[in-house]
């Protein structure tokens, strides 16, 4: 993620005294960020705190930091870990399956739990490590496939888990003293410090810092990379075994939603997403500042609906507190903007001198009668699009195969025209959305305020249309600018504020919920009009009037990434930052403007899907935020940025449609489905692979 | 003389230990302090059920007796655990619970339960035995949507299945209840099963992957957790007459209620498919009035009354014999047997429309609407 780890290029430019305080300045301000929320918390509670509730409050938060701790030594490396939350459920329900009549020790629960956690890292880094395969894809197939297993273990929560190991692990160390929970979290930190000496352990920051220096100082970095995932994997298993224990029953669901929450502790901790810099320490306090917000929010009585605005805002005052320091983006921007002012004062801006400028007498290309350049642009289609071609066709492929075997189960398929239409409706949501979140990750960046922005923009449009095609003559317009707006608010902070992308628009996306929330008051009335759901619904000639513009909008984002200005940016800035800037790139500018796109993606999709539904329902963005990465990824798009095509995206789209699109007409049950979603997703990347030394 | 002191500091003391525990006594007649603990707000059916809670306790009933405070923990088992924790810690007489997991809260439950405290849970389950329950029986809804099904295509047909959140308790006892009841009809055979995640938006996507393969005379019926409103909409955009409609057993959105009144009813405020198609449909789903229920009970139990480890709920059955229109949805007018809205009061057609209990007369359409209690 070149946006975010120039930071680390300040620091290692900064001079070694100051090193050693700004290599522990995540840390620190972690510290106290959970110190001042903590002293919030003690100082309004109506009753004082004692040691119990301290415990308890131990206890609550022990899973998400114990987890967080395994994420982290997987950011270290460089790496990204969608299986995590995953990897908890299933250990939880594997665990209430056994009998919880004694005659299993607690023991041999925790080493099942562990192990479960090892394999699935072991599963994990042999892909990532061996086969090259990008981790946020392989995790995430593994993610669906852990899924499905967790639901053939057990499909409704359920069972018992062995009281034994409640009472070790929930209980007292030393009795009023030291909670079992924290000496564990005290017992893995030693151990993080122990590794972090070792030759295994500099590795980790190594390869996460820099893959090919690491390689060239001799580090077998593959090997490297599968024990991070295998140390990771162990950390999740504990996790999982840490909340059978305390929840005492299992339960399907229990881990999902920690996914998010694991990165936001990461981040607050301080540690650079990218690689190399932070530390598990950070984490663990990172985890207990998104816990204790819990508490803030019942003891200063926020209400419901400001919840989740009272909780981004806080996790991002956290996080900018940590840019308060003179090396920081946010300081360097204001150093800027004074110094342009000065400048201005002065009268010596460059647009205030009249400069006569010296071109350099370039050869004109057109006319050039150079056999190379000759030769160069009669190269053939194929050899000018070789890489788009070769990342991009694997989808397109999966997709062929998926299509037979829907002609073949359910029928009426490969030469029904209905099919494909159907495809094409279903696939424009993701299709519109990739444009957006593609080119945020072309940049190195990544956009998880989409859920919020279609479901805000969509009630906004219902709320304003009410019915009535007249009213959208505005109301579109309105609600694109709208979505066009929060693109600026995320870029804003990630620009000029140095926050990274999954902080920023993580934390909007709570903004945006709450203002969904507030403008709805919890029911959001209002409708879409005869002519937008014509549009999404209606067929003409038996083509519905989204397939027609899908095909033009296609074309125009062809052009967009692969043919302007701003296309070679997006690509220069995911390739490298610095270099991009050096270049004499608009970084800043073409970062918000890429946002800016994003959010008016989103805003489309709130729009489109307004008149599919019908109307526009809270948390309608909800199912869309992990595929519209996934469809990204699967197109051959690199996470890191700067490798990618929107031909690719749109292959992924199909791909993924036409998957669902086969399950859906089917009977497998629900596990099986989530297991065989996975395994194309693995399929496809491992076609993907780079197969270059 | 010391022992003269000492009895004078003896009583004085028993004196001082008689107040502080005279002091919550007096407190508790004053107000008792009751917290809502929510885990997710994104939904109707939500914020519906909160809104109907709060209602309650402003109704004049209540309005001296409790302080109510609503706190929402988000979707995250660890979260609404330390939630729980930190409202007993704050000195909770009872709280009022949506558990994100029947299971995941036990621990914090019963320690609850331990320091004196009321645990209620509405419409979702908490297992621990100490807490009490509020809600309908699940696999009853699962068995009785889907005989009616049966019956309605004469034990014969084709069935799509849209199910709920996979992986939930609702979801599997609702699925588990239907299954049941065609496997023992051989006539019946389910041609396409897809998750709807309790969403009509949702739903709609899934119909359509569905319907791409097929056409919709190759569907002779329809059984969806959530969405009938959203497929007799989606036939009537295919072309299909209202007489036509496919029978549909599934959830209580009042769009679908409106849908099912006979055609050419006089209703306010219809467009599109939001109107009288007298389309064939049971419906009843998870009933918006069980946390109102679960906050009386709870003050009940605190004022000395016993009150049932489970209630079990009404489901409150609507079908084209019962099928009413509301004219302004007073709880009284309920009563005498109405059960749909005006599509003017309620503009949104994914609204939940089982907001009646003969058991809780204080709360109607306003409550459900804007938090108003009756009079």
């Amino acid at each position: 993620m070149s946006a975010i780890t120039s930071g680390g290029m300040e620091a290692r430019r900064a001079s070694s005294g100051s090193l050693r305080i700004g290599r522990h300045r995540g840390l620190i301000t972690a510290f106290v960020a959970f110190a001042v929320l903590f002293a919030v918390v003690a100082q309004l509670s109506a009753v004082p705190l004692g040691y119990y509730d301290i415990a308890q409050m131990t206890t609550s938060g022990a899973t998400l930091a114990i987890a967080a701790m395994g994420q982290t030594v997987v950011v270290l490396s460089g790496g990204f870990d969608l299986s995590a939350a995953a990897v908890i459920s299933l250990v939880n329900v594997t665990l209430a399956t056994f009998p919880s009549d004694g005659s299993v020790s607690p023991w041999t629960l925790t080493a099942v739990g562990v192990g479960i956690g090892l394999a699935v890292g072991a599963f994990n880094g042999f892909f990532i490590a061996f086969l090259r395969l990008q981790a946020i894809v392989v995790t995430l197939s593994t993610m669906f496939i852990l899924q499905g297993i967790t639901l053939i273990v057990m499909d409704k929560p359920g069972g018992m888990i062995e009281p034994r190991l409640s009472e070790i692990l929930i209980g007292d160390l030393i009795t009023d003293w030291v909670p079992m929970s924290a000496a564990l979290l005290g017992v893995l930190l030693l151990f993080w410090y122990w590794l972090k000496r070792t030759k295994l352990g500099l590795a980790i920051y190594a390869i996460g810092g820099d893959i090919e220096s690491a390689r060239s100082a001799g580090i077998s970095t593959r090997l490297v990379q599968f024990m991070v995932y295998v140390i990771a994997g162990g950390f999740y298993g504990l996790a999982g075994v840490f909340i059978s224990a305390q929840t005492g029953a299992g339960d399907p669901l229990v881990g999902n939603p920690m996914l998010l929450q694991m990165f936001a502790a990461v981040v607050v901790g301080g540690t650079v997403l990218g690689g190399g810099r932070g530390g598990l320490t950070g984490s663990v306090l990172g985890a207990y500042v998104l816990m204790i917000i819990v508490n803030i929010l019942l003891v200063l009585n926020v209400s419901a609906y400001f919840s989740t605005i009272a909780e981004s805002t806080i996790l991002l005052l956290a996080v900018l507190s940590a840019s308060m320091h003179r090396k920081s983006v946010l300081a360097q921007n204001l150093r800027q903007l004074l110094d342009r002012f000065a400048a201005w004062r002065q009268g010596i801006l460059p647009s205030q001198l009249t400069l006569s400028p010296r071109k350099l007498a370039l050869a004109d290309i057109r006319r050039d009668p150079s056999p190379e350049r000759a030769q160069s642009a009669m190269a053939p289609f194929r050899t000018r699009h070789a890489e788009i071609i070769r990342y991009a066709l694997p989808a397109y492929v999966c997709f062929v195969g998926v299509l037979l075997v829907t002609q073949y189960v359910l029928g009426n398929a490969l030469f029904h025209f209905n099919y494909y239409n159907s495809l094409i409706v279903l696939a424009s949501f993701l299709a519109i959305l990739a444009l957006g979140q593609g080119t945020v990750i072309l940049t190195g960046g990544l956009d998880l305020s989409i859920p919020w922005t279609i479901g805000l923009c969509g009630i906004l449009l219902a709320g304003m249309v009410k019915g009535s095609d007249a009213a959208l003559i505005y109301a579109v317009p309105i609600v694109l600018v709208v979505g066009m707006l929060i693109g600026v608010l995320n870029g804003f902070g990630i620009v000029a504020l140095g926050l990274s992308p999954i902080v920023m628009t993580l934390a909007v996306n709570g903004l945006l919920q709450g203002v969904a929330l507030l403008y709805s008051g919890g029911t959001p009335d209002g409708f879409s009009s005869p002519m937008l759901r014509a549009f999404m619904t209606a067929k003409i000639f038996g083509i519905t009037p989204v397939v027609p513009f899908l095909a033009v909008f296609g074309i125009f984002a062809v052009l967009l990434l692969g043919r302007t200005a701003f296309g070679r940016r997006v690509y220069a800035i995911g390739n490298s930052e610095r270099a991009a800037e050096l270049s004499g790139i608009p970084v800043k500018r073409t970062t918000i403007a890429v946002y800016m796109l994003s959010g008016f993606c989103s805003a489309l999709v709130g729009i489109l899907l307004t008149g599919f539904s019908g109307q526009a329902s809270l948390g309608m963005g909800d199912e869309y935020l992990l595929p519209s990465i996934a469809v990204v990824v699967v197109g051959g798009a690199l996470i890191t940025g700067g490798r990618g095509s929107y031909v690719g995206m749109v292959g992924g789209v199909i791909l993924l449609t036409a998957l669902q699109m086969l399950l859906a007409g089917t009977t497998i049950p629900i596990s099986a489905r989530s297991i065989l979603y996975g395994l194309v997703i693995l399929g496809a990347i491992i076609a993907l692979r780079d197969r270059r030394g | 003389m010391k022992s003269t002191i000492r009895k004078f500091a003896l009583g004085a003391m028993a004196a001082a230990a008689g107040m502080a525990f005279m002091a919550p006594a007096a407190q508790a007649a004053e107000k008792m302090k009751i917290f809502l603990s929510m885990s997710y707000i994104g939904n109707d059916w939500q914020a519906e059920a909160a809104n109907m809670l709060k209602a309650m306790a402003v109704h004049k009933n209540y309005a001296d007796k409790v302080d109510l405070q609503v706190q929402v923990s988000g979707p995250n088992a660890q979260k609404q655990i330390q939630q729980i924790n930190s409202m007993v810690q704050a000195g909770a007489k009872a709280i009022i619970v949506y558990p994100i997991s029947p299971t995941a809260l036990n621990g914090a439950v019963k320690n609850a339960c331990a320091k004196g405290v009321v645990v209620v849970a509405y419409d979702s389950i908490i297992s621990e035995p100490c807490a009490y329950n509020v809600h309908i029986d699940q696999r009853k809804w699962g068995v009785e949507s889907a005989e009616w099904l049966v019956n309605k295509l004469g034990g014969k047909g084709k069935v799509v299945m849209v199910t709920g959140v996979p992986g939930t308790t609702v979801d599997t006892l609702r699925n588990e209840g239907a299954k049941e009841v065609f496997a023992k009809n051989p006539g019946i055979e389910v041609v396409a099963e897809a998750n709807g995640m309790w969403s009509q938006a949702v739903a709609r996507t899934e119909l359509s992957k569905i319907l791409a393969t097929r056409n919709w005379d190759q569907v002779d019926g329809l059984w969806m957790q959530a969405g009938c409103y959203t497929a007799n909409s989606m036939q009537s955009e295919a072309g299909i007459a209202d007489d036509k409609l496919k029978p549909c057993a599934g959830e209580s959105s009042n769009g679908g209620r409106i849908q099912m009144l006979p055609v050419g009813t006089e209703v306010e405020g219809a467009n599109g498919t939001y109107r009288p198609m007298g389309a064939q449909r049971w419906s009843s789903g998870s009933q918006n009035f069980t946390g109102a229920l679960a906050l009386k009970l709870a003050v009940d139990k605190l004022e000395g009354k016993e009150i049932p480890a489970l209630t079990d709920v009404a489901q409150n059955i609507v079908t084209n014999e019962n099928v009413k229109l509301c004219q302004e949805g007073t709880w009284a007018e309920m009563k005498a047997g109405c059960n749909v809205f005006q599509p003017a009061i309620i503009p949104n057609p994914g609204w939940f429309a089982s907001i009646y209990s003969d058991l809780t007369p204080e709360v109607g359409l306003n409550a459900a609407l804007v938090a108003q209690p009756e009079e």
